[in-house]
């Protein structure tokens, strides 16, 4: 009650505007909605299949989202409400999506990257509104919303077939250890928002949110950069084989890359721009001029400029485009399913900035909204106690699985190895807590690393490191 | 300085039975491990492959430091051990408090530790026994275990929830050592490597993942090999029949498949690969004597079968694809696309054996030396070999002892809580006689407020029923309760 009082006592034009984006956002919603249907009309398929159901859920995700962000913008405390109403609907349009899945393959679906994402989305979002009911965390969505988005996005990329199961996938256990490792990274990805939301009613500084942002986008940049720019200013792309739906393999593993010209230094642009905030951050810091902080936001807004860009131009230039390979001769062509990471890094990377956005201008109204910095502390420190025994679980399963299927329970798989290194980090962060009484920021830091390496042996160890765990 | 040579081993006990020393090794341990995912590994990856990876020079140091194998590393397994090492330490540090705090919990209720306990709550009672006795049954029915305890002319009561969680975490450190032992078992005395086996064949040779070769106390047998696929192709599954031979018997058989394997004597035989061997396994040919009648007969490689009493013939060479030059047949590729085979016709009484060819793709029908005999091609079988995983892992069950071990005691440890109770009949500060009910658990603080709140309802019913109040007497009672909870 008294947080609402406050915030209109603020904000008094914010109400009116807030219905505008309820409006705008519900028409946003019903629009996309309608186009959809009459595109589904239009084709004649089936109204209820997986596809359809998932891009529901995406529109509704979506939609919180952009409610959440509306809050963080506005500051009218009513959006919560109703993107929480949203996120329930995308729930249930992706559990329908599951359950489509599920009765068409007549398995449960945990056999390919595509479906692993499909089922973490689900946890995480139910997670999201579990935590919103019961610990009274609002507004933990404004983070696990945007990270359910870009799975989704990730998931419109990758190859969807239901592939029948390889001999080595055919076995209860997979079930076991896929809902296990479902289970805990989703708990994972919530300890991950609850920490960050501690950090801010803990009074963390704005200005380290800004290094953290600007690092977080500029190792992204930096990563394609390294690994995709070609002399001359291109930007090597996978090639794709639209019969096939696959990437263009020239051996076994080596995939046909082909340079899309001039993309390249627009990518160094904006990996430059997102740097900048970093470089006036520290000069913030080594010079003790505070004034330099207001430049670094104003180049937050430059970045994100040029992020939109960029991801525009990536989106419009690599989609249903021919380009030559340095590689073979000819024309190959390209589409945005061949690189879901690079189009997953640059999401990620618009809507880290767009959060950073948002703490900059409501973060009174943002700590206004969450529970006190202890309850925060205590219930990030319980979605571990959940996680922690269902990864020891899902890393034992995995290890009687691989007992019976490639004799032998250990083999220092990369996946393994980073599984291990996940619990490790995990059982560090329980060692801390409990006989060091680390609480607060030093346990919230921990959480935070332990989902950077959760999402390393997710999706890092799957692209990255080859090794037996090749399903995903 | 004097280095007393006897404090070093004690010096190295406090050093490994610090946690931070601990953490550090963790830490070390992590570090270590993810090197060991980024930087190739040697049997996994061939020479070939690193060596087109890494520069001579890179590569020359990257073994002399073990890196291109960690995990087998000596440096990694010290790592390893004195990570246990300092388990055991800290826990041997740290157990005897545990245990006393177990072993002897603290019952009584003086006034420090009264004041001292932040979850509380007094009721107001007119008679010492009868609010004991009547929290005694409150308790009872709620099944809490009480104790009574004396302690010179005052009654209390003591009671306690699952006291042994305290313990969880030493069952959980033991666990892991268990899971290391079974680790270390299988690392010193246990053995894995693979066996190729043809349909029909017998072996007992298998070549470890070192390259060498070991001999196994038993035979096994291929009876029969198989693949079976999806609609678009690819494998569905693959299966093998497999027999143990032991002194010539057979002593066990078993279909297995990927995730079903056969177990024998503590050996386990996984299927792990089935395909072609790129031999022919049977060749069916039409063999037509001069002027005789046309017969059927199947050729192996190397093996002669009878055409008459003078005459046998042997398939000597199988070339999957070849090519001519210089009137020598010669290997093209590994493809069976354009094969060529080999024959040789011996007969009785004649040193040279004739030589026939056959290209199918040209034609079916043999050409060579004559030998009496036309060979005319009909049909071939190419040769599959089932690829068996072996290994033997005497430390098997302590690590799934281990995990099960792991999983209790992360159950109890993190769902299992603690909880106290002390009741006990004392004048407040206002100098009434109140009932002082005290509680505490150590951990789960909000789900044991609600377990504690139903308690002292519980009671307050019990101290009603006792003293038959009426209602609308229990005014001034809810206000000082209102007072005294936290």
């Amino acid at each position: 009650m008294a947080t609402r009082a406050r915030v209109v006592r603020m904000e008094p034009p914010a109400t009116t505007g807030g219905n505008a984006l309820l409006i705008l956002v519900g028409l946003g919603v019903a629009f996309l909605l309608i186009t959809a249907l009459l595109g589904a009309a239009k084709t004649g398929g089936p109204l209820f299949n997986e596809s359809n159901l998932l891009y529901v859920a995406l529109i509704f995700y979506a939609g919180a989202g952009a409610l959440y962000m509306g809050f963080g913008v506005t500051g009218v405390a009513k959006y919560v409400k109703f993107a929480s109403v949203a996120t329930a609907l995308g729930l249930t349009a992706n559990t329908l999506a599951v359950a489509h899945r599920w009765y068409l393959a007549g398995r449960p679906p945990f056999a390919s990257i595509y479906e692993m994402l499909l089922s973490f989305v689900w946890t995480v979002a139910a997670l999201t509104l579990v935590t919103e009911k019961k610990f009274g965390v609002k507004i933990i969505g404004s983070i696990t919303m945007p990270l359910a988005v870009v799975c989704v996005i990730l998931m419109q990329l990758l190859p969807s077939g239901v592939r029948p199961l390889v001999p080595a996938l055919q076995s209860t256990w997979l079930h076991v250890h896929v809902t296990l490792a479902m289970l805990s990274y989703a708990a994972c990805a919530v300890s991950f928002a609850l920490a960050m939301m501690f950090l801010i009613k803990d009074r963390f500084p704005t200005e380290t949110f800004l290094a953290l942002t600007s690092a977080l986008v500029s190792a992204i940049y930096v990563a394609i950069i390294a690994t995709r720019f070609e002399k001359w200013g291109g930007l090597s792309v996978t090639a794709w084989d639209a019969k096939e739906k696959s990437d263009v393999f020239l051996g076994r593993g080596v995939r046909l890359f082909v340079t899309v010209p001039d993309l390249g230094w627009l990518f160094v642009m904006a990996g430059v721009a997102a740097m900048v905030p970093l470089v006036f951050y520290f000069l913030a810091r080594v010079q003790k001029n505070d004034s330099y902080y207001g430049i670094a936001n104003k180049a937050v807004f430059i970045g994100i400029l040029l992020q939109v860009i960029v991801l525009a131009a990536f989106v419009l230039r690599v989609r249903d485009a021919s380009y030559a390979s340095p590689y073979q001769e000819g024309l190959y062509p390209t589409a945005l399913a061949a690189s879901p990471f690079i189009l997953g890094g640059l999401v990620t990377g618009v809507f880290a900035s767009l959060l950073y956005l948002m703490l900059l201008w409501r973060r009174t109204d943002l700590e206004a909204l969450l529970p006190s910095a202890d309850t925060l502390d205590r219930v990030t420190y319980k979605t571990i106690c959940v996680a922690f025994p269902l990864l020891t679980g899902m890393i034992a399963a995995g290890a009687y699985w691989a007992n019976r299927t490639w004799g032998s329970y250990w083999s220092w798989d990369p996946k393994e190895t980073w599984a291990a290194i996940t619990w490790l980090v995990y059982a560090g962060y329980l060692h801390m807590r409990i006989t060091r009484g680390w609480r607060g920021r030093r346990a919230a830091y921990f959480a935070i690393l332990g989902f950077g390496v959760v999402i390393f042996t997710f999706l890092g160890v799957t692209y990255l490191l080859p090794g037996l765990h090749a399903y995903a | 300085m004097v280095v007393d040579i006897l404090s070093i081993p004690k010096r190295f006990f406090r050093t490994l039975s610090n946690l931070r020393t601990g953490i550090v090794l963790l830490l070390l341990v992590v570090i270590a491990a993810a090197m060991g995912t980024f930087i190739l590994q040697r049997p996994a990856t061939d020479s070939q492959k690193l060596q087109s990876a890494y520069s001579p020079q890179t590569l020359q140091w990257l073994d002399r430091l073990s890196l291109t194998d960690v995990f087998h590393a000596w440096w990694f397994l010290t790592l390893l051990g004195l990570l246990s090492l300092s388990i055991v330490l800290v826990s041997i540090d740290r157990f005897p408090n545990a245990w006393r705090f177990y072993a002897r919990p603290y019952r009584k209720t003086d006034s420090h530790f009264r004041s001292a306990l932040p979850t509380k709550v007094e009721l107001p009672i007119r008679n010492a026994s009868d609010g004991i006795n009547a929290a005694e049954r409150a308790l009872k029915k709620l099944r809490w275990p009480v104790e009574r305890i004396a302690d010179g002319n005052q009654n209390s009561l003591y009671s306690e929830r699952h006291r042994f969680s305290v313990m969880a975490v030493y069952v959980i450190h033991a666990s892991l050592l268990l899971i290391f032992a079974g680790g270390i078992i299988d690392g010193l005395f246990g053995y894995s490597g693979y066996l190729m086996l043809q349909r029909g064949q017998t072996a007992n040779v298998i070549e470890l993942r070192t390259g060498a070769k070991k001999v196994l106390p038993f035979s096994i047998k291929c009876y029969e090999a198989g693949q079976e696929n999806y609609a678009d192709g690819s494998p569905k599954k693959w299966w093998s029949k497999l027999a143990v031979v032991q002194d010539g018997k057979e002593v066990k058989t078993k279909e297995i498949v990927v995730n079903d394997p056969l177990v024998h004597r503590g050996l386990r035989f996984y299927q792990a690969s089935y395909g072609p061997t790129g031999n022919v396994e049977g060749v069916k040919v039409i063999a037509t004597p001069k002027g005789g009648t046309p017969r059927e007969i199947t050729l192996q490689m190397n093996k002669p079968v009878e055409l008459d009493k003078n005459t046998t013939v042997t398939l000597a060479e199988f070339i999957p694809d070849f090519f001519i030059r210089d009137n020598q047949v010669f290997k093209r590729s590994d493809d069976v696309v354009n094969p060529a085979f080999r024959l040789q016709i011996k007969q009785a009484g004649i040193d040279h054996a004739a030589t026939q060819w056959i290209f199918p793709a040209y034609n079916p029908v043999s050409q060579g030396q004559d030998a009496g005999y036309q060979f005319e091609f009909r049909d071939m079988q190419m040769g599959y070999f089932t690829g068996l995983e072996v290994s033997h892992e005497p430390g098997q069950w302590l690590v799934w002892a281990g995990c099960i071990l792991m999983g209790v005691g992360l159950f109890v440890a993190f769902y299992m809580v603690h909880m106290r109770l002390w009741i006990v009949a004392v004048p407040n500060t206002k100098g009434k006689l109140v009932l002082w009910i005290g509680g505490q658990a150590n951990k789960n603080k909000d789900r044991f407020e609600q377990k504690f709140g139903e308690v002292v309802n519980s009671i307050r019913e019990e101290l009603d029923r006792a003293s038959n109040i009426p209602r609308s007497a229990r005014k001034e009672e809810a206000e000082l309760t209102l007072v005294a909870v936290k």
